[in-house]
């Protein structure tokens, strides 16, 4: 290397020859093949003090497709999760199956273990009912009752008796919608249809509709997906209020949502959980090149 | 590292952002050269061309300022492309510090003082072989981003260090022989310590070249004993 303080060449050639190397095989950042073996341990701390859900080793068949693998994770109270992943990965499932809305599907078989809290959701005597109540959902399009606003909210806890009068369950309607933020824009018109609410705020009906009967843990499918950015932020603002008093798992292809959202990040590739950490270390460290490569936006 | 992205005007703006970074170091590395050379042989149409150029470096300091900004503001990088990122961005702040030492050395040729003893004229050059090379073997590092020459240059600047310390030595002692040119053993310690900081400069390049790689643990981090070295 000639480094003699004689000025002579131009800049360009003092840089070396190998020119600008940008190939992908010089990618050394993460590590883990492209490849997820089947049966490869997930990366990450899949355990939480505080856990509502405790999964271990589920697996989902419809049929004879095997749509999740040996999937161990826990869900924490008070805290969002979030689940991303390419189309098809399990994300969803993994989410149908806290509420057993899989029971719904035919040919759909889950295996492994999944409690709530210390008891076994797939117990004989589990009631089902009971445990949506506990376990409330959240989809992607807003899909509320064909009723009025008031009765949309007031249907839940009317059938699971959690209210004895008329004063009651006003005040239970009243809470929900002002937890869901909604009450200022609908306190005037709660006997209107709430299907004539807009996108965003039918979504806002949705959570209050979720949160009415008092439940553990508040899934949601994708809840921003059809609704517009300040809609969107909106729903964003009310599951970082509704942390303080609930368990969240959300579903979400938009990787920033994830990111703003929640404080756990689980990442689901093919079936299998890859990698679950804080969401601040996946989105600025992620150990594993499959999250790496899809948050990064290389496959997906 | 940089490519890959489905979207192609990902890969394009970095790796945009990656070449300019390259050119820009390019031209410092010749500022420092040329502003050693010109000390040593004490030629002011030197100093002059590299007072000229800084605008040149600073031109693409904001430039590239700006450039980050927009693919931040665009792209939203995340993890490994985040890291790189910012990592080019640091090191464009480490080659504009590198190339205001070379302008300070040059300024102090065209001031005009006296022009600087032989013994003191050869640390001068010694020294600054010593920068320039470890200058360009960090540029090339980053132009590979290649960890493996990045963890020499780190290991390598020690020994600059040293040859600081040195050359500071025999600059006092001939001081003390001869205090007339006291003034002047001033100007060359500080050109010296320009030099120093040079090589600092090309350290911390290589370490973002290995922040980008994901090895930033063990390049570690610039300690303020290793910022402090030289003239206490």
């Amino acid at each position: 290397m000639d480094a003699s303080g004689t000025p002579e060449e131009p800049h360009r050639r003092h840089i070396g020859e190998g020119g600008l190397n940008l190939k992908p095989s010089a990618r050394t950042a993460a590590s883990g093949s492209l490849e997820h073996r089947a049966g490869e341990k997930t990366l990450g701390q899949i355990s939480v003090e505080n856990a509502v859900f405790t999964c271990r080793d589920v697996n989902v068949f419809y049929g004879s497709k095997h749509a999740l693998r040996n999937v161990s994770i826990d869900v924490g109270r008070r805290q969002v999760l979030a689940m991303i992943g390419p189309s098809g990965c399990g994300k969803s499932t993994f989410l149908r199956c806290l509420n057993r809305m899989n029971d719904t599907i035919a040919g759909a078989r889950v295996t492994g273990s999944i409690h709530l809290d210390k008891t076994d959701i797939h117990d004989k005597r589990q009631d089902v009912v009971q445990l949506r109540a506990r376990v409330g959902m959240v989809f992607q399009k807003p899909n509320p009752f064909p009723k009025s606003i008031y009765e949309n909210v007031a249907y839940g806890p009317r059938i699971h008796g959690i209210t004895r009068s008329r004063a009651d369950l006003d005040e239970v309607v009243c809470t929900s919608l002002q937890r869901a933020g909604l009450w200022d824009e609908v306190k005037d018109r709660l006997n209107r249809p709430g299907t004539g609410l807009s996108g965003g705020q039918q979504q806002r009906l949705c959570i209050a509709r979720a949160i009415a009967v008092q439940p553990e843990v508040i899934l949601m499918d994708e809840p921003c997906s059809a609704l517009d950015p300040v809609a969107t932020a909106r729903v964003e603002d009310l599951i970082e209020e509704l942390r303080e008093s609930y368990a969240i798992g959300i579903v979400t292809h938009s990787m920033q949502q994830a990111a703003r959202v929640s404080q756990r990040t689980a990442y689901f590739h093919m079936g299998s959980l890859i990698e679950v950490g804080e969401t601040d270390r996946i989105f600025t460290n992620p150990r594993h090149r499959l999250t790496e490569d899809y948050i990064t936006g290389r496959f997906g | 590292m940089l490519e890959g992205h489905i979207s192609k005007a990902f890969d394009g703006a970095l790796a945009g952002l990656h070449i300019r970074i390259v050119e820009m170091g390019g031209l410092v590395l010749d500022q420092v050269r040329e502003a050693a050379y010109a000390y040593t042989e004490w030629d002011v149409e030197f100093a002059e061309h590299v007072l000229q150029r800084e605008a040149e470096v600073n031109a693409y300091d904001a430039s590239l300022d700006e450039e980050q900004l927009t693919l931040i503001a665009r792209r939203q990088p995340v993890a490994g492309d985040l890291r790189a990122t910012i990592a080019m961005s640091k090191a464009v702040g480490e080659l504009e510090r590198a190339g205001d030492e070379a302008k300070k050395i040059a300024r102090t040729v065209m001031r005009q003082g006296r022009r600087p003893g032989a013994g003191s004229s050869r640390d001068v050059r010694h020294l600054g072989q010593l920068a320039v090379s470890l200058l360009r073997a960090a540029l090339e590092a980053f132009d590979r981003l290649d960890v493996a020459p990045a963890f020499e240059v780190i290991a390598r600047d020690g020994d600059l260090d040293l040859e600081y310390s040195a050359g500071l030595r025999r600059l006092l002692t001939r001081a003390l022989e001869d205090p007339r040119h006291f003034e002047t053993t001033l100007e060359t310690a500080f050109v010296l310590k320009s030099l120093e900081r040079i090589g600092d400069h090309a350290r911390n390049l290589a370490r973002h070249v290995c922040s980008m790689s994901g090895h930033a643990e063990q390049a570690g981090e610039p300690t303020a004993a290793s910022r402090a070295s030289g003239l206490t």
